[in-house]
């Protein structure tokens, strides 16, 4: 696993967005993918990294009535996992289970646990509590947050609470927050709103345009990375919403996704200019002062964020997941249906 | 015969013992040495055993041998018996002599006595002799002392009864040296009795001395009489314990009266000089007629420092003061001009009028340091007016960047209102940094000893200044295009969105502004800075030179490409809003049919053109222009776009678009990965085609994520088929505009439910309907 084209490829039949990490699964890397198409049947794919780490192979393969628009594993249960689908012009969210015997079948059905069915309007993202056993879910649509209950024994989830982003907020996605459980972050046109889920009110609000993936550093409160579609990405700290302490040039078009290393202070992100970049995440806000203030000394100790651009892929890459089992490999999914597996170790050194 | 040796032998030892113990050096060592070794020779020891000795000379010589030794032992005995004898006699001999000489002495000390008692009565008869005289004569002597006291006294009175008159004399002939000697040697007298015997006398000297006091002084403050007069008349009233201070601060004052004369006329000339720039007053004469009188001017205050030094001697520390002062204050209404903005000829009038003072006035004062003072002065002065000029020319360059935003704000429309602000800023540098040069070469060249000795301070600050320039100028530039946080946070607190105020034009004109710092100001102020302001050294050879071009220009470089992609996100953020908005507000699943070219096409032309006319502007045309479309106008291109595609097109049934899909899709497999993003050059061209792909870009990423029914994709087929001519007409990469438009059908149409295209005749003629409509648009306006 050396250079920059040397990851390990898996194909998908057709386009796909979405791809995440299997968290529950202790034993395996795995990644869990599902295909967006209009007019074929779509397939949710169960990947899982071959103990040598040199093969990817597929667990499982289900068939799924919709094409997926957003795809999200429950973090205590591998076999449960979460989809946003829309077909033509409904869209509609439910969670998964994996049925039991799927070593054998070829295509078996997915078990639906529960319709997320309160939404009125077109679903963006489903997120699961960030860790351990709570059956609590939040879902986003366009105009409305939901924060849900889910009973997977008796198959049914319900409401808790609701909360209308405003008429005009177009909301695009969220994230919650890892350090702080009432905690959720949800991206909309012209700004981030953050959320607390105990009165499902909104507490907080940066002012920026065009974001379109935001999520929270795993190791360090506060700090939140964003991405969008002209300055790239940006890294907050939320005790500071004015200004970013940090901006990464991105993608030469749209930066499509960014993602926190669990481990390491690293950021993956992955634009429309067919390329993941990997960025070396330091949020010292002092170091960005003093490269910014003194142009002189900066030549030799600026230290290019930028620690490597994986461009080896055909189309936009949407879909973007770091293992949490392993964290120095992530899964890329471009829009092709090509998953590419890639391991950071050759950079890890590098810091 | 050892009967006879026995007794001889007895003493004969211990007289050799007594005299060897006398003469040996080490008596102890000869004993040991015996007592250890018997042998025939050791006869001559205190342990010496005289049988043991005879038994071995019995035992060991012959008879001949014995009797030999027997008389060499008599003759031995004899020797020292003389020897012996010899000293005996000698030792009595000189003890004989010496009871002679205490004899004779005991003789001849018997009469001394008798002489001594006759001396001591004729001394005592001297004696009392003597005393007699003394006691006759004490009463005489007595009496002539006491008479020449009386004498002395009273002339002393006689010269004070006669102190008025004389003083008066004194007065009258002005000798008043004479007059003041008196009166201190009479001061004692008035001391002990002026208050009752001499009360007249005093108060009458007095008078007069009072008298003598006023023309000292008046001879003192009087400027026409001369120095020496002047300096004896001041020693002279010091003598009589005169305060001396207060005539001094007079003086003083006058000389500081002087100072703002000299002020005055400092800032006179300096406003003559600026004056004499307008050509209306009088003219270039006077330039140097009020240097001459200013120098005068100064020539009699140097007269008078002068004159008070020697008058008093001791005030040299408040003349330097004074004299520093001046100084001073020269350099601050310096201070002042240099914050007027003038130029380095006039700074130079001023700096040499100060010099010559300064000259003048060391001659005077060589303990004032003056020379040093002024050059610390000046060094301040002339770093301070180096600095000025260059925060000048900062101000001028963002006027002149910004004047043209504002002229535009206010309405006068110019026709060229961004090449307008491009050339006027370019000017601004270049002629203002030859200015500065020029200006800071004229302090070089002039020969002016203040000036000399700051050459090499001067060359540092002018690369310095160039370097802190440029590092501004940039922080400027990115001020202005609102890039820089650190600023714009600053700023935001109290203009609050004043960042987004500005046109993306300015960040054009300041990305090609860098281009042309980097490419050609730097060379040119390097090569002049190269020729006449190498040197300098102060800062030390471990600093490197002040002024690092290669560093400004990697500096301005890299700001350029900055701006031009700041230029290029600006532009597409735009359109981007403008497609988002197209893309997002529309129900696709439900779109109708479509009737015409949709307007968001019209509006991205219209901000392709407004992008076209600032970047002509500004930017060079690119070197390989591609061959221009003379046949390009209206229907015949549209009708015959792409004969290929036009054939794929005509086969209009379900069956077959999907099939045309597929073969798309397998095209895309097999052809090259098309290189859409390319690197930005600063030409026309190249960022127009760069904006073109990236809003290409942005709208197939639009498309992909929105689901179409049929009329939805036809309406997008027929969008991107009437921009295919106009995109093609203005970009240099026709093949990836292509390959992009090609790419959003084909997305539209994996994104469709119902995918067939619209079918080309009808393609064709709205098209046609729209061209038409906007040429009578045109028609109209123009």
């Amino acid at each position: 696993m050396q250079g920059g084209s040397s990851g390990i490829g898996y194909g998908l039949k057709y386009q796909a967005r979405c791809i995440a990490d299997v968290k529950a699964d202790t034993d395996h890397t795995s990644f869990i993918t599902g295909t967006l198409s209009l007019k074929e049947e779509n397939e949710v794919h169960l990947i899982r990294l071959s103990s040598g780490g040199t093969e990817l192979i597929c667990e499982g393969l289900f068939s799924h009535p919709n094409e997926i628009w957003d795809l999200a594993s429950c973090p205590y249960d591998q076999r449960i996992f979460s989809t946003v689908f829309s077909s033509g012009e409904s869209y509609g969210a439910a969670v998964w289970q994996i049925p039991e015997l799927y070593g054998q079948l070829n295509s078996p059905q997915l078990e639906r646990i529960a319709v997320l069915d309160a939404h009125a309007c077109k679903i963006k993202c489903i997120l699961w509590w960030p860790s351990g056993r709570h059956d609590k879910l939040v879902s986003i649509d366009d105009e409305n947050l939901f924060l849900w209950s889910l009973d997977s024994s008796r198959k049914a989830a319900q409401v808790i609470s609701k909360e209308s982003a405003g008429m005009l907020h177009y909301l695009s996605g969220g994230a919650w927050d890892p350090h702080d459980v009432n905690a959720v972050a949800s991206t909309c046109e012209w700004s981030i709103q953050f959320w607390d889920l105990r009165t499902m009110k909104k507490t907080n609000s940066i002012e920026h345009a065009h974001v379109r993936n935001v999520d929270y550093d795993t190791k360090k409160k506060h700090i939140l990375v964003t991405a969008e579609d002209e300055s790239g990405i940006c890294i907050w700290d939320l005790r500071m919403p004015k200004v970013p302490i940090k901006e990464l040039p991105g993608h030469t078009h749209w930066t499509w996704t960014v993602k926190c290393n669990p481990e390491y202070g690293l950021i993956l992100s992955a634009g429309t200019d067919s390329s993941v970049n990997l960025w070396l995440a330091s949020t010292s806000s002092d170091d960005d002062l003093t490269s910014e203030s003194s142009p002189i000394e900066s030549p030799t100790r600026r230290v290019d964020p930028l620690l490597n651009s994986y461009s080896d892929y055909e189309d936009s890459v949407y879909g973007l997941a770091w293992s949490s089992r392993e964290p120095s490999i992530f899964a890329s999914l471009s829009y092709d249906g090509r998953v590419v597996v890639e391991s950071v170790k050759p950079y890890l050194s590098k810091k | 015969m050892a009967a006879d040796d026995i007794p001889l032998d007895d003493k004969a030892k211990r007289m050799r013992d007594l005299l060897s113990s006398f003469y040996a050096p080490d008596p102890s060592t000869a004993s040991n040495t015996s007592s250890k070794y018997v042998s025939l020779d050791a006869i001559n020891t205190t342990s010496f055993d005289a049988d043991q000795y005879m038994n071995l000379l019995a035992q060991k010589s012959n008879l001949e041998g014995l009797l030999q030794r027997h008389v060499e032992m008599a003759a031995e005995i004899k020797n020292l018996d003389t020897d012996l004898q010899m000293l005996v006699y000698e030792n009595y001999n000189k003890f004989i002599s010496a009871t002679e000489t205490i004899k004779r002495m005991k003789n001849n000390i018997v009469g001394m006595e008798a002489n001594m008692e006759q001396l001591l009565k004729k001394i005592l008869s001297v004696q009392s002799r003597s005393d007699g005289v003394n006691t006759s004569l004490f009463e005489k002597r007595e009496h002539i002392e006491k008479l020449h006291r009386t004498r002395n006294l009273l002339r002393k009175v006689q010269f004070i009864y006669d102190l008025p008159t004389r003083l008066g004399k004194c007065i009258k002939s002005e000798a008043y040296a004479d007059a003041v000697r008196f009166y201190t040697g009479a001061m004692p007298i008035f001391e002990a009795y002026g208050d009752s015997s001499f009360q007249d006398c005093k108060r009458a000297s007095e008078e007069a001395m009072s008298i003598i006091i006023k023309n000292l002084q008046e001879k003192v403050c009087l400027d026409s009489e001369s120095v020496q007069v002047r300096a004896e008349a001041v020693v002279l009233l010091k003598q009589l314990n005169f305060q001396v201070d207060s005539l001094k601060a007079k003086l003083l004052e006058t000389l500081e009266k002087y100072l703002i004369t000299l002020q005055l006329n400092s800032r006179a000339i300096s406003t003559t000089s600026l004056d004499s720039d307008e050509p209306s007053k009088q003219g270039s004469s006077s330039d140097a007629l009020p240097g001459t009188a200013h120098e005068a001017s100064t020539r009699e205050f140097v007269e008078a420092v002068r004159a008070y030094r020697l008058i008093f001697p001791d005030s040299e520390d408040q003349l330097n003061k004074l004299a520093q002062d001046l100084v001073t204050k020269h350099f601050e209404s310096t201070q002042q001009q240099i914050r007027k903005q003038i130029s380095s000829s006039d700074l130079l009038v001023i700096l040499r009028v100060i010099w010559t003072d300064v000259l003048l006035m060391e001659e005077v004062l060589p303990d004032a340091a003056l020379s040093d003072f002024s050059l610390e002065a000046a060094h301040v002065a002339v770093k301070q007016y180096v600095a000025s000029t260059f925060s000048n020319l900062l101000l001028n360059v963002s006027d002149a960047l910004t004047k043209v935003q504002t002229k535009q704000k206010e309405g006068a429309g110019e026709e060229y209102p961004l090449q307008v602000s491009l050339e006027g800023s370019k000017k601004a540098v270049i002629q203002g940094s030859m200015a500065i040069l020029l200006d800071f070469r004229q302090l070089l060249d002039d020969n002016l000893g203040l000036l000399v000795k700051l050459r090499d301070f001067i060359i540092d600050w002018v690369q310095e200044g160039f370097q802190d320039f440029f590092g501004s100028l940039n922080d400027q530039f990115l001020s202005l295009s609102g890039k820089n946080h650190s600023i714009s946070e600053h700023q935001g607190l109290t203009e609050g969105t004043q960042g987004e105020k500005f046109l993306a034009g300015l960040v054009l004109v300041l990305a090609q502004l860098s281009v042309f710092i980097e490419q050609s100001a730097i060379p040119r102020i390097t090569e002049e800075i190269a020729a006449s302001f190498s040197g300098g050294g102060v800062r030390g050879y471990e600093n490197g030179p002040a002024f690092v071009p290669g560093e400004i220009c990697r500096i301005f470089r890299s700001a350029g490409e900055k701006f031009l992609h700041l230029y290029i996100n600006m532009r597409t953020q735009k359109i981007s809003v403008l497609l988002r908005k197209r893309f997002t507000t529309p129900n696709w699943v439900k779109h109708k049919e479509p009737r015409e070219v949709h307007m968001f096409v019209d509006l991205f032309l219209q901000e392709l053109e407004a992008i076209r006319t600032e970047v002509k502007q500004i930017l060079p045309q690119g070197l390989h222009r591609k061959h221009h479309r003379t046949d390009s106008n209206g229907s015949t291109t549209s009708s015959r776009s792409n004969p290929l595609r036009d054939d794929k097109i005509t086969r209009s049934n379900t069956q077959r678009a999907r099939s045309q899909l597929l073969e798309s899709h397998l095209a895309k497999l097999f052809k090259q990965k098309m290189e859409i993003f390319t690197k930005v050059e600063y030409t026309q061209e190249s960022v127009v085609t760069t904006v073109v792909k990236l809003c290409l870009k942005s709208l197939h990423e639009f498309v992909r994520l929105q689901t179409f029914n049929r009329s939805g994709l036809q309406q997008i087929q027929l969008d991107i088929q009437f921009l295919r001519v106009p995109l093609k007409e203005i970009v240099e990469d026709e093949a990836a505009i292509d390959f992009l438009l090609d790419e959003v059908i084909v997305s539209a149409a994996e994104r469709c439910l119902d995918p067939i295209p619209l079918e080309p005749p009808i393609l064709d003629k709205l098209i046609q309907a729209k061209l038409a409509k906007t040429k009578e648009q045109t028609a109209v306006s123009s």
